[in-house]
């Protein structure tokens, strides 16, 4: 097992996709089924050394403290300036999310199998560059490289939804790239600075990822009148980048055009991976590097979370697009992650880094099944569909299953991370806040829990309306002066602009209902976690756990002690020098019983 | 390191420039009895051998000085900056040879594009002579000499290439402007020579530095003048703000082959004459004459606000206007003008940080550090990689010549093709011609500074160098670090605009179905040009350690007082 090195198997996980992007473009010329082949063998070749690394690493010794593996640093720049490297290994906050990345992207080259008609070599590579960014974003231990990858995401999947999208696809690519890229450039300055201080206050300069949270630690940005409020500052600016990737809901509109437009394989990486982004960047960065201007700004955050909760649901109650209601969901369950993230408490956090992994399988699986039905029936309109389950059974029961996961019913895994977040934020809302936060809190945390009733309401509505009922002929191909008769449903028009080129499945309909073979391969992975989620939590809560913890810390302790404060009429304190940030903690101690042992429940007068 | 040289050594020193005239002079007369082509050949050749007798970068710190000629880091750095860009180009305008086959056989309307002459390639030495003089000239009048040897033989290829309405309307506005330039350059010349007694900018810089506060006599009335003058005729080469408004009617209006020069050369110039004003104040010219006098601070105080002004200006009026542009080469002209505003960025912090080392006294700087460039270096390293990607893009332009308009058979005879104008003309050329496609894919995203491309590495350098002045300083509003951390929000933030008008064009490219047929008559050699600037583009992105190195030494010449 230990034939060769975990950096040397990192390395060729990120490589894989590269080299099989090279051979999807080399046997190009031998049509489209050559090159899909190709690209299914590539990624279930880095699918099957990402989860051998992943089980590498979870017998590692590293795993039980969180700390990095398979790390290994080349230099990029290095010779007195910028001391860029190629730095890349892994640890407890990003190895799930490594592991669903290489998932993600065999879904989503299999749902591409028979959409992708036009111009496969170029889908395909792209498909496969955005499994090398995707991987390497999580993989990045160095600043600069981090970012390289977190801004390279973009490029492929501008060309995948601008080439391969649907009606109005060239909008959507370019309004996803221009907010994403908007928000990260404004990151990418707060990154800077955050080198540049740890420069001038340690005397070395490094772009260590690492180095710099320990750097950080120990000389925390200022965070007064006196100091400029550049912690501030810096945070608003890391803010401004990953919540447009996230989305937070304010800067969420992007995403749903992105997502509607998107080609089903498109849709899948982003609705599963590339949102994960943002999430990881604030654990990565803004958390443990800023605690005192995320204590700072946590209840707003808190608070955004949960109107983004409401807000997505809301919306997505009233679509009469199913992809588009898909899209609404997941900004509203980003808005559970969101505040469970900024809940600041153990378990939440816990449950927001679960539900990261949660959300990418059911939004993916979700997305995946929406371009099938999309595939058979030639609309996405809820109005036009009807009646699936006899036509289709698989489908439906898979279909329903996400839609369990989804919408958080016991047993899988949604719930688990649902639950967690809930507990989570009603510990900290009746006993983890100022006397004066505690009605706000409780008013928000009630909120969110009707938010899981709003996102039952709207998906089961939708299962029923689509998959049950009377079974509703969809409306033919030829016919698409009559759809305009309708009325109130332009979407049905534009699908069938878009939806020109499946003009020979028509007639096969009732042969090609259910799921073929790589349909059944693309989402039986996902339908497998969702359960095992689902059953046994504890052994996806455990590798992360450490590091959670560490990264939190400051941020937590910082905000407990403002909330003492304000109880206690004193000014806010200045901020404390956490310096056992980094330090690991038993895993099996911090996890189980943290609901009763939590060290955050304040001492009350 | 010595100024006691025999005339016949320094004389070697300018060896690329002589290179050149002399296979100007080749061209010119061998022109008469030979084809058309040799003129390009020995353009090649003569621009090959001057790169090789150019030699490498001096180390770090040497200098050899001789009468007005210094070199020394800088200028080999810009020399080979200009050599290496000279070929490309060269290699673009000799396209115009092969277009001119074309337009001959075909009804083309009156007298477009005559190129490809050896009246051309010899003009085109002789430009690249004169600003391979100014990156040597240690002196005003030589300084200026080389500017004008810049200037005369733009004017001559913008008239030559297109005699049309629109060429002629293209090379007059450049031909007055030009000279108001100049005129402006010599004002500033004049004040200088007011104020240090010499020629010598070794002798104008040491008289600056040496002299204290406040300025004797005149010197008071004359260095604001100076300064003043000098940068409105370097915005003038730039293009930017406030001479900027000429370059969208310019570029339009000549080739896409003069449009490429038009970007690139003289904005070497334009930054050539800033960095030597830039270093009266800055640069020590012998070993411990690192002293900052109060005249040299005056200079720095005028010249850092008023350059960090310009470049947030021009950054954001090339944006903006770019975002209104349907035709190319005016949409390409106003990102040039944008990139102006980015490499102005770097000259006035290069200016702040000297002011700032100079202000707080060695004890007070926190210089001990630094994460990557310095601004000057920051500016060359990013000067590069745009003349690299915007060569590349006017070269594509050129290789794909013309299109045919849109016709339906049997209404009437087809209508002769037209030159590539608007960003919809490419349409769907990703499927027409994939290669030139992803080429200028290549080089918009490394315009728009996506990373890992060479455009990012620029604006990363540009952004730390601005973060990183006055570190110490509290983020008071109007204090020096506020200006250059909003500088740098303002590069960002502009990076960002500007990808709307960058991913406009390929998307037409790439999510448009091809409508008009491209031709891609526009000769093999800028089609090789474009190759060219390809490969050089990927392998700064894969390892731009060496640029790096060499525009971090070329900067750290002038920028002595750098950690």
């Amino acid at each position: 097992m230990n034939g060769f090195s975990p950096a040397t198997h990192l390395l060729l996980v990120i490589a894989t996709p590269l080299i099989g992007a090279v051979v999807a473009w080399v046997l190009g010329g031998r049509g489209r089924s050559a090159v899909r082949q190709s690209a299914a063998v590539t990624a279930v070749i880095t699918l099957v050394n990402a989860g051998w690394l992943v089980l590498r690493y979870l017998q590692s010794p590293e795993a039980a403290t969180g700390g990095g593996y398979a790390v290994s640093s080349a230099p990029w720049l290095v010779g007195g300036v910028f001391d860029v490297r190629l730095s890349l290994g892994l640890d407890g906050l990003s190895i799930w999310l490594f592991g669903l990345s290489a998932l993600l992207s065999l879904t989503a080259v299999l749902v591409s199998w028979d959409a992708i008609k036009e111009k496969p070599v170029g889908f395909y590579v792209l498909l496969l560059l955005l499994e090398a960014a995707m991987l390497g974003v999580f993989a990045a231990r160095d600043v600069i490289l981090f970012y390289v990858f977190f801004e390279f995401t973009l490029v492929p999947l501008f060309f995948l939804i601008g080439i391969w999208g649907h009606d109005e696809r060239r909008r959507a690519a370019v309004k996803f790239f221009i907010y994403t890229l908007t928000g990260s450039v404004l990151a990418f300055l707060g990154l800077l600075t955050i080198v540049l201080w740890n420069a001038s206050h340690t005397g070395v300069i490094t772009f260590d990822i690492a180095s710099l949270t320990a750097g950080m630690a120990a000389h925390p940005m200022p965070m007064s009148r006196e100091g400029g409020w550049l912690q501030m500052i810096v945070f608003l600016a890391l803010f401004a980048g990953f919540a447009v990737k996230v989305p937070i809901v304010p800067f969420h509109t992007w995403l749903p055009l992105a997502h509607v437009e998107a080609p089903t394989g498109g849709s899948v990486d982003l609705a599963g991976v590339l949102l994960k982004i943002g999430i990881y960047g604030f654990l990565r960065f803004s958390l443990p590097m800023l605690p005192d201007a995320t204590a700072a700004a946590a209840p707003w955050l808190f608070g955004l979370g949960v109107v983004g909760i409401l807000y997505g649901a809301l919306v997505a109650l009233v679509q009469t697009d199913l992809k588009r209601l898909i899209a609404y969901s997941s900004v509203s369950h980003m808005g559970y992650i969101v505040m469970g993230l900024f809940a600041l408490e153990p378990v939440a956090v816990e449950g927001a880094n679960l539900q990261l992994i949660n959300h990418g399988l059911s939004a993916a699986g979700l997305f995946a099944l929406v371009g099938m039905i999309y595939e058979r029936f030639h609309t996405r309109s809820i109005a036009n569909l009807g009646g699936i389950a006899t036509k289709a059974p698989w489908l439906t029961v898979l279909f329903m299953l996400f839609t369990f996961s989804s919408i958080g019913l016991p047993g899988l895994n949604g719930f688990v991370g649902e639950f967690l977040i809930l507990a989570g934020s009603f510990q900290r809302a009746w006993a983890g806040v100022a006397e004066s936060f505690r009605v706000p809190y409780l008013i928000m945390a009630v909120s969110a829990v009707g938010g899981v009733v709003l996102g039952a309401w709207y998906m089961l509505w939708a299962v029923e309306r689509v998959f049950f009922g009377g079974s509703r002929e969809p409306p033919r191909q030829g016919a698409a002066g009559h759809d305009h008769g309708h009325g109130g449903h332009s979407h049905d028009a534009h699908d069938h602009h878009a939806g020109g080129h499946h003009s020979a499945g028509q007639e096969g309909h009732a042969d090609r209902c259910d799921l073929e073979w790589y349909e059944i391969a693309a989402l039986a992975p996902l339908a497998v976690f969702v359960l095992w989620i689902g059953l046994a939590p504890a052994t996806f809560l455990a590798p992360p756990a450490a590091v959670l913890r560490a990264s939190t810390r400051g941020a937590t302790t910082a905000f407990n002690a403002s909330m003492r404060a304000i109880d206690t009429g004193d000014s806010p304190p200045q901020p404390a020098h956490v310096t056992d940030r980094v330090v690991g903690h038993d895993h099996r101690a911090s996890r189980q019983p943290r609901l009763l042992t939590s060290e955050l429940t304040l001492d009350r007068p | 390191m010595t100024s006691n040289m025999s005339s016949l050594q320094s004389f070697f020193l300018l060896a690329p420039e002589i290179l050149l005239v002399t296979a100007a002079l080749i061209t010119f007369l061998g022109g008469a009895f030979t084809g058309l082509r040799s003129g390009w050949f020995v353009a090649l050749v003569g621009i090959v051998a001057a790169m090789l007798v150019a030699g490498g970068q001096p180390a770090d710190g040497a200098w050899i000085e001789s009468g007005g000629i210094r070199i020394d880091a800088f200028s080999t750095y810009i020399r080979w900056t200009v050599l290496g860009l000279g070929a490309i180009l060269a290699l673009v305008q000799a396209g115009d040879l092969f277009r001119s086959a074309v337009t001959r056989g075909n009804s083309f309307g009156g007298g477009f594009h005559t190129g490809g002459t050896c009246e051309e390639a010899g003009t085109f030495l002789i430009l690249l002579a004169g600003l391979s003089l100014t990156a040597v000239a240690n002196d005003l009048v030589l300084l200026f000499i080389g500017l004008e040897l810049v200037s005369i033989p733009t004017y001559i290829l913008l008239a030559l290439k297109r005699t049309d309405a629109h060429g002629q309307e293209a090379s007059l506005k450049y031909f007055f402007l030009s000279l108001v330039a100049s005129a402006l350059f010599l004002y500033a010349a004049v004040c200088l020579y007011g104020i240090g007694g010499s020629t010598s900018l070794a002798i104008i810089g040491a008289r600056l530095r040496s002299a204290g506060e406040p300025m004797p006599g005149m010197a008071t009335v004359l260095l604001p003048v100076a300064i003043g003058m000098a940068m409105a005729g370097a915005a003038f080469r730039l293009a930017a703000v406030p001479m900027q408004f000429y370059a969208p009617d310019v570029y339009e209006g000549t080739s896409p082959s003069n449009a490429a020069l038009l970007s690139t050369l003289p904005k070497v110039a334009g930054i050539v004459v800033l960095v030597r004003v830039l270093a009266l104040a800055i640069m020590p010219t012998d070993a411990g004459d690192d002293a900052v006098g109060g005249a040299a601070m005056a200079h720095l105080s005028l010249f850092w606000p008023l350059a960090a002004t310009l470049a947030a200006v021009t950054m954001t009026v090339g944006n903006v206007m770019a975002l209104l542009q349907r035709n190319l080469r005016r949409l390409l002209a106003c990102s040039s003008i944008a990139h102006a505003g980015y490499l102005l960025v770097g000259i006035a912090t290069a200016a702040a940080a000297a002011s700032a080392r100079a202000g707080n006294g060695p004890a007070g700087a926190d210089t001990s550090w630094t994460l990557g460039l310095g601004g000057l270096s920051a500016t060359l390293f990013y000067l590069a990689t745009y003349a690299l990607a915007t060569a590349g893009i006017f070269a594509a332009i050129t290789y794909l010549g013309h299109r045919w308009p849109e016709w339906t058979a049997g209404s009437g005879p087809r209508p002769p093709r037209e030159e590539i104008a608007t960003v919809d003309d490419l349409d769907g050329l990703s499927s027409t011609n994939p290669v030139a496609a992803f080429a200028i894919t290549l080089f918009l995203l490394s315009l728009a500074g996506i990373p890992p491309l060479p455009g990012f590495w620029g604006k990363l350098s540009l952004a730390t160098s601005a973060l990183e002045v006055d570190w110490n300083a509290a983020i008071t509003l109007g204090s020096r670090r506020a200006w250059f951390v909003s500088l740098a929000v303002i590069l960002v933030l502009n990076a960002a605009i500007a990808a709307a008008y960058y991913l406009r064009i390929i998307a037409a490219m790439y999510f448009r179905s091809n409508r008009r047929g491209v031709q891609a008559d526009g000769g093999l050699t800028a089609g090789i040009a474009m190759l060219l600037c390809t490969a050089l583009v990927l392998m700064v992105t894969v390892q731009p350690r060496g640029l790096f190195v060499s525009s971090s030494r070329a900067g750290n010449v002038i920028e002595k007082s750098r950690p």
